[in-house]
């Protein structure tokens, strides 16, 4: 394996990694945001 | 065909999901700002997911393979640039806390406020034309992609082209934001759920050693260099790093999200970390487009190859899965853009022509009638329209007609106190000349004069739309500083 290619595979692994870190931690704490945002509507605040 | 019926069972539950759950959110909507920016009460969370949702298409996973296939790992550094400009924006809160600060709901409507409203007209046409140009070939290669990892081939373009933009339409016509900000979220869970599941696919499929080779063997080092690789060089570096700033901050399906965030920090807090996705969201599909490279070697057609991949190594019930991703990619998309541009037609074109502004109800009528005329010109356009260079290259420099005069026009108003309204009018369309010229001129290639070639190279049109942009926007305001002082930004509470 060239070393180029070697770097750049590193750098895919680290994109990768933090894009699925992020998107784990947006699914668990997004729920909450919407509830939020769905709750605080005035049609939200009438049905509660 | 490629689909099983396991495959086919999990396509039909996520399309009803969808659908149901975008119509269920209509009742959320109570007025215009409901309608546009979800009543601008988006946190942290969910802003991020709505974000990478919107920015996150079928068409940006083509168009990302097509680049690895075509060019090997020297287009990863496309990825780099995109993080290092949206986690500025978003630490920096450059253009977009201002925007928020000033509670506009799109960005033409700045222009008026800080120039004048002929300003708005001139600027929302070049966004609109800018954006649905754009726009014009998502179905195109959402289509190429689906047909190809179902296995049913080119013939099902249309069917699957049409039925995608049907579902789509309904709940954003119906919902508004509110329904783009559910399903976006349901979308960004089975999207990123499907990049998975490709993901691995193809790291238990195909060798990284092999892939190595490939690229070597058929790019030699423009393969891993972007500098030295002819489809590259400097110039295209500088312009996609100016143009992803000027993207993040001033392209009206994502910074609508900044715009529809609690606060001006909020909306810092979503670039930033959206943006550290960004990497990933361009370098996971470049990577499948670099395997398709190793597993079925050169010469496939460039878009079709990396879809023609998953749909050969993932299998049956996952591929449902990444089916169901990918829609789910392209309909968060969609329904983003289709609300976008038509907000902007109704509110910035057409409103702009009156004195004053339309009625709340007027213009949420408007808006849907638009969204439906675009939808069905995309489809007419998709079909007919062939792709200069590369989709990403395209998309690129369609976007630039607008952002290029967009960064001129709001950065200066925000930064800038001589900034004015011929300044504005320069930009604007000095903007959008370099581009526009492009997509003429590179139809006539083979017969331009030596001296003209320049204007058809795709980075070099691109490059010089902000370079104009920012001479006419300097220049038309030193000017004429005398003949139209400059009007300053309403000052107050503003939140």
């Amino acid at each position: 394996m060239t070393s180029g290619a070697i770097f750049w595979l590193v750098v895919f692994g680290i994109s990768a990694f933090l894009f699925f870190a992020v998107a784990l931690v947006v699914m668990a704490r997004g729920m909450a945001d919407l509830r939020d945002l769905l709750g605080g509507s005035v049609r939200g605040r009438r049905e509660r | 065909m490629n689909f099983a019926a396991i495959d086919w069972v999990i396509l039909v539950l996520y399309l009803i999901g969808s659908v149901g759950l975008g119509i269920w959110a209509k009742k959320f909507v109570e007025d215009l700002t409901g309608y546009m920016v979800a009543g601008r009460r988006i946190r942290t969370s969910l802003g991020i997911a709505t974000f990478v949702a919107t920015e996150l298409g079928t068409v940006t996973f083509v168009y990302y393979g097509e680049l690895g296939y075509v060019s090997g790992f020297s287009c990863f550094v496309i990825g780099l640039l995109a993080l290092v400009a949206y986690t500025l924006v978003g630490k920096t809160g450059f253009v977009i806390e201002a925007l928020r600060r000033h509670r506009v709901m799109t960005i033409p409507e700045f222009y008026e406020l800080r120039y004048t409203r002929t300003v708005r007209l001139i600027g929302g046409t070049i966004l609109f034309v800018g954006g649905v140009l754009n726009m014009g070939i998502f179905l195109k290669f959402d289509g190429i992609f689906l047909s190809e990892v179902m296995g049913f081939g080119p013939g099902a373009l249309v069917v699957t082209m049409t039925v995608m933009l049907l579902v789509v339409i309904v709940y954003t016509v119906l919902g508004g934001m509110f329904s783009i900000v559910v399903t976006d979220f349901m979308q960004f869970v089975v999207l990123a759920l499907g990049m998975l599941v490709a993901t691995v696919a193809v790291l238990l499929r195909v060798d990284l050693g092999a892939m190595s080779v490939a690229v070597q063997q058929t790019f030699g080092s423009h393969g891993v260099d972007p500098f030295a690789n002819p489809r590259f060089g400097l110039t295209f570096v500088v312009w996609i790093f100016v143009c992803s700033v000027a993207a993040a901050a001033l392209w009206q399906p994502g910074a609508s999200k900044a715009l529809a965030s609690e606060s001006p920090a909020v909306a810092r807090k979503v670039f930033f970390w959206t943006g550290i996705t960004f990497a990933g969201r361009a370098m996971v599909p470049m990577f499948w487009g670099v395997a398709a490279l190793a597993y079925f070697g050169a010469g496939q057609p460039s878009a079709a190859a990396m879809p023609r991949l998953l749909g050969a190594i993932v299998p049956s019930g996952f591929l449902g899965i990444l089916v169901a991703g990918m829609l789910a990619a392209s309909m968060s998309t969609y329904s983003a853009y289709l609300l976008a541009w038509s907000s902007v037609l109704a509110r910035d074109v057409i409103a702009c022509f009156r004195k004053t502004d339309l009625s709340p109800q007027t213009t949420i009528r408007v808006i849907r009638i638009a969204a439906v005329v675009i939808g069905l010109f995309l489809l007419v356009f998709g079909l007919w329209y062939k792709i200069p260079d590369t989709a990403f290259q395209y998309l690129y420099v369609t976007g630039a007609m607008y952002t290029a005069g967009a960064l001129g026009c709001v950065a200066a108003g925000v930064y800038w106190k001589r900034a004015n309204t011929p300044g504005a009018f320069a930009a604007l369309v000095l903007g959008a000349v370099a581009p526009a010229a492009f997509l003429v001129l590179e139809r006539f290639r083979a017969e331009l004069p030596g001296w003209l070639a320049f204007a058809a190279d795709v980075n070099v049109a691109g490059l010089l739309s902000f370079v104009l942009a920012a001479a006419g926007m300097v220049f038309g305001s030193l000017f004429t500083q005398r003949s139209h002082p400059p009007r300053q930004l309403p000052q107050g509470e503003l939140s």
